[in-house]
């Protein structure tokens, strides 16, 4: 009875009710708009900053080496929807011999340079093929190459104290020597001396990790010793050599060990390599004074694919950042991180500025426009003092009017309010889309929250005028005050 | 007569037009506040951006390839190009010298510690005064174009106290490897000359800088013998995004029609300024950072399309809220319009009437509307930015239009609806 009641009023002031449905639509579209954008305004505006570029460093512990796989272990350590991207970076010097100028060189990872800077410009393309470089304009303007232009690169290595140098390697009278794992993880060591045609002239072998009754016995296995002499490496267990029976591992674990002493050798020989120019880079940064090529075009010139450091582009808020940082030099083995102050300090105080922004003006707004539902469901209800006067002069409760009154501003607000929510989010698309280019992420909390929020204000707007108008004599009201 | 009538009906109506006036004055506080935001928050969030430091860098248009990229002896320098020192100030007497909020000079060195070892030593300006010929001052130098960085021990260089030119500051990682603190007197030796000088304060960059020392421009000058040159100069500008007619006229100034280069010319793009930097500095290379000039061009672009679509919602908000109620009021005085129709008045008298009572309360609501939405922008910019927003001359004629336009199409079309139907039936009590 109290529902029919309810609707049959509204229905039959329809133009009553449709002024009050829109105003209260207006402000629950207003409150659940504003309250989407802000709440996702720190996530698509932290996003735009990654513009900037890197904002974390990844570098070698004391004494540790940075490789893929050490960078891939700390880069897991951080969620994948805040990585952006992650280029690993090794410099080295090489040199173009034609014109005696010696340059840095950079080798990354060209898939993710895009995203950790994407201010680089580029005239051309960025390398997609091997043996393609990408040059920094002040070089190129320094030796006159263009997009298409080739360079040749050298890389003169510098052997590492104790390592066997380049002079030293498959030359007449060296000593190589080298080791591998054997049977049950024991580590066989081998050493070879070259005679004048870099064959071998005797080598000598350690396997006391091995099984005694079987790999252990190798350095007295004078037939499997002597197939050695007089070969050339690298040999092939199998072709070149035969295993000792009973002890393949072992007998395996050796011919490795040599033939890796003659790859670390090989590794320390000054290659040259002929590319063609990709592209150019202008960035006016220090960025232009470098030579990029692939990290697999390097690892083929120099042997290691040991990495200089790695920059990252990590979208998250300043905390989950600090954290993050805290986190990955805790938790692996070989890498610490660290912020670049310059781009994550910036980014932390002016974001916490916009966010201010958009968290007043949608205070000021929704206050403003809470007013405004408010004034207006005032002036609807309070034009109705004529109907509540003939109500009570009719033995109506105030109470019961009261109830009435507040039921219709109720339904009303329920209506608007559901009509608001979902007008709201789809203005928060529309914005998130046309200014973030990407969806907004829907707070599924936010529907109910809209459609209460408007049935209170709807609700207590009724209630002032309702206990004015019930107030009065019903006789004034009739008369026509 | 009208405005005996108009009288009547304000002060016996006073509650309802009170209403009325108040719905007005919110959407019109409402659309000023939020115009006045729009407006002036580019500027605002533009010197926020500043904070990251130099987006045009300037240099001698024959330098050598830098020394930064592999360790080239200061033998080199006998060929390398400078700018000259003097010409810095020239810097504020461009197009856009306004918009040149920062800037410093720099000349570097590799200098030899007491331990045998070598390091970098830049020279620069801390917080240089300049008096400009236009009659503003201004403190340029590395202590706003370093804004990143901590002073861990002791203090910044400060060159207005005199003994800047006895002072260095050292690099956190420097200074924890050499086992300084601020403080102590350290001898540096350069190509020309050696000094003893004292660690004023050590700093923490958070990058490469953070082995090296900094030190003012006429300790590097002298220890160099390289009197009032300068390898290079980073300048902090406020700019304008760049569009097409922007990365046009980067390629290229000379290619564009005389229209767009005025136009180009004297907006604030920063291809624009560099060119003008050009102008005035000889030998010079302005050249735009663009990892700095690209962020903060994405940046302020969204956040002002951000702006722009509250604002418009907003707007459209209260224009709905300000004709919905007038029209509401309207409805609400059928009776009193029937009344007046009935003892013969016309219709367009009538109309006149009522439209006039709206509009005056329609004008009361937007003058307080106006002062209040003023209010609200005030107190979004002192609060975020910590600066006034500046009132724009713009936003009283467009909101006043705006209210006067919602106003008239609220209640027009509700008017002509209670006129046409029969007084008979409005005095009736049917509607």
């Amino acid at each position: 009875m109290f529902l029919r009641m309810i609707t049959s009023s509204l229905l039959r002031r329809q133009s009553r009710m449709l002024i009050a449905l829109l105003s209260i639509g207006i402000g629950a579209t207003i409150l659940a708009g504003l309250v989407t954008i802000y709440v996702d305004v720190p996530r698509q505006m932290g996003a735009q900053f990654r513009s900037y570029g890197a904002n974390m460093l990844l570098l070698p512990k004391e004494g540790a080496v940075l490789n893929p796989e050490s960078l891939n272990e700390a880069l897991n350590l951080i969620p994948s929807d805040a990585l952006v991207g992650a280029a690993p970076y090794r410099y080295v010097r090489l040199d173009m011999t034609t014109r005696q100028q010696s340059f840095t060189a950079a080798g990354t990872d060209f898939s993710q340079i895009t995203k950790t800077s994407p201010y680089f410009s580029v005239e051309g393309a960025y390398p997609s093929e091997t043996r393609q470089v990408l040059v920094g304009k002040e070089i190129a303007e320094t030796i006159g190459v263009k997009v298409g232009s080739t360079m040749e690169l050298t890389w003169q290595p510098t052997a590492a104290a104790g390592e066997t140098g380049p002079e030293e390697s498959r030359t007449p009278g060296a000593t190589l020597s080298g080791s591998a794992e054997g049977f049950g993880g024991g580590v066989v060591y081998v050493t070879a001396r070259l005679d004048q045609e870099a064959k071998i002239e005797s080598l000598s072998v350690d396997t006391s990790t091995q099984t005694p009754e079987f790999g252990g016995r190798i350095p007295e296995e004078e037939n499997f010793l002597r197939q050695f002499i007089g070969k050339s490496l690298p040999l092939t267990l199998g072709m070149d050599v035969d295993a000792v029976t009973g002890a393949t591992v072992t007998s395996a674990a050796v011919v490795e060990a040599l033939n890796r002493a003659t790859a670390a050798a090989e590794s320390l020989q000054p290659k040259t390599v002929i590319f063609t120019v990709a592209g150019i880079l202008t960035t006016g940064g220090e960025e232009e004074g470098y030579v990029f090529l692939s990290l697999e075009d390097l690892e083929a010139m120099t042997g290691s694919d040991q990495l200089d450091i790695a920059e990252l582009s990590v979208s998250t808020g300043a905390e989950q950042l600090e954290s993050l940082v805290s986190g990955i030099t805790e938790n692996s083995p070989a890498v610490r991180a660290r912020l670049v102050k310059r781009v994550a300090r910036s980014e932390a105080s002016v974001l916490e500025k916009l966010t201010a922004l958009v968290f007043l003006v949608t205070l000021v707004v929704l206050l403003l426009t809470m007013i405004c539902v408010s004034t207006t469901m005032m002036a609807v209800v309070s034009e109705r003092r004529r109907e509540i006067g003939l109500r009570k002069a009719l033995g109506a409760s105030d109470g019961s009017i009261r109830a009435e009154f507040l039921g219709e501003g109720l339904f009303l607000g329920l209506l608007g309010g559901v009509m608001g929510a979902v007008l709201g989010f789809v203005f928060a698309q529309v914005v998130s889309v046309n200014v973030f280019g990407s969806s907004i992420t829907f707070q599924p909390l936010l529907l109910p929250a809209a459609i209460l929020v408007s049935m209170a204000i709807a609700a207590a707007s009724c209630l002032l005028p309702i206990k004015r108008a019930v107030a009065i004599d019903p006789a004034i009201v009739l008369k026509g005050e | 007569m009208l405005f005996r009538m108009i009288r009547g009906v304000l002060f016996h109506q006073k509650g309802k037009m009170l209403l009325i006036a108040l719905t007005i004055a919110l959407g019109a506080s409402l659309a000023t506040g939020m115009l006045n935001v729009v407006l002036g928050v580019e500027e605002k969030v533009n010197k926020e951006l500043k904070n990251y430091g130099a987006n045009i860098v300037v240099k001698p248009k024959d330098s050598s390839l830098l020394s930064e990229i592999y360790e080239v002896g200061e033998g080199a320098e006998l060929n390398a190009a400078y700018l000259r020192e003097d010409e810095l100030g020239r810097l504020k007497t461009i197009f856009w010298a306004f918009n040149i909020v920062d800037f410093t000079p720099f000349l570097d060195t590799r200098v030899t510690l007491p331990d045998g070892s070598q390091a970098k030593m830049t020279g620069a300006w801390f917080n240089h005064h300049l008096d400009l010929p236009t009659g503003e001052s201004l403190d340029a130098g590395v202590v706003g174009m370093r804004s990143w960085w901590d002073v861990t021990e002791g203090r910044w260089l400060d060159e207005k106290d005199g003994n800047a030119e006895g002072e260095i500051m050292v690099g956190a990682l420097l200074a924890q490897k050499m086992g300084w603190h601020a403080g102590d007197t350290v001898r540096i030796a350069a190509s020309q000359g050696e000094k003893d000088v004292v660690i004023a304060g050590i700093y923490d960059a958070g990058g490469d800088e953070d082995e090296q020392i900094f030190a003012t421009l006429d300790l590097v000058q002298a220890l160099t013998d390289r009197e009032n040159k300068v390898a290079s100069i980073e300048v902090s500008a406020l700019t304008t995004p760049d569009n097409e007619l922007a990365r046009r006229a980067a390629r290229n100034p000379a290619a564009l029609s005389s229209r767009d280069y005025e136009t180009w010319y004297c907006t604030a793009y920063v291809s624009a300024i560099c060119y003008q930097i050009q102008e005035v500095m000889t030998g010079a290379v302005a050249s735009a950072v663009r990892k700095v000039a690209e962020g903060e061009g994405a940046i302020l672009d969204k956040t002002k399309l951000l702006m722009i679509l509250i604002t418009a919602l907003s707007l459209i908000g209260s224009a709905l809220g300000i004709s919905n109620l007038v029209t509401a009021s309207v409805m609400e005085r059928s009776k009193e319009i029937g009344l007046l129709k009935a003892i013969g008045a016309r219709d367009h008298s009538i109309t006149g009437v009522v439209m006039t009572e709206i509009l005056m309360t329609a004008l009361v609501g937007f003058g307080a509307g106006y002062l209040l939405g003023f209010g609200f922008a005030q107190l979004i910019g002192r609060s975020v930015f910590g600066s006034a927003i500046e009132m724009d001359p713009r936003v009283a004629p467009i909101v006043a239009g705006l209210i006067a336009l919602v106003t008239i199409a609220g209640s027009l079309p509700a008017i002509r609806m209670v006129l046409r139907l029969r007084p008979a039936e409005v005095l009736h009590g049917g509607q």
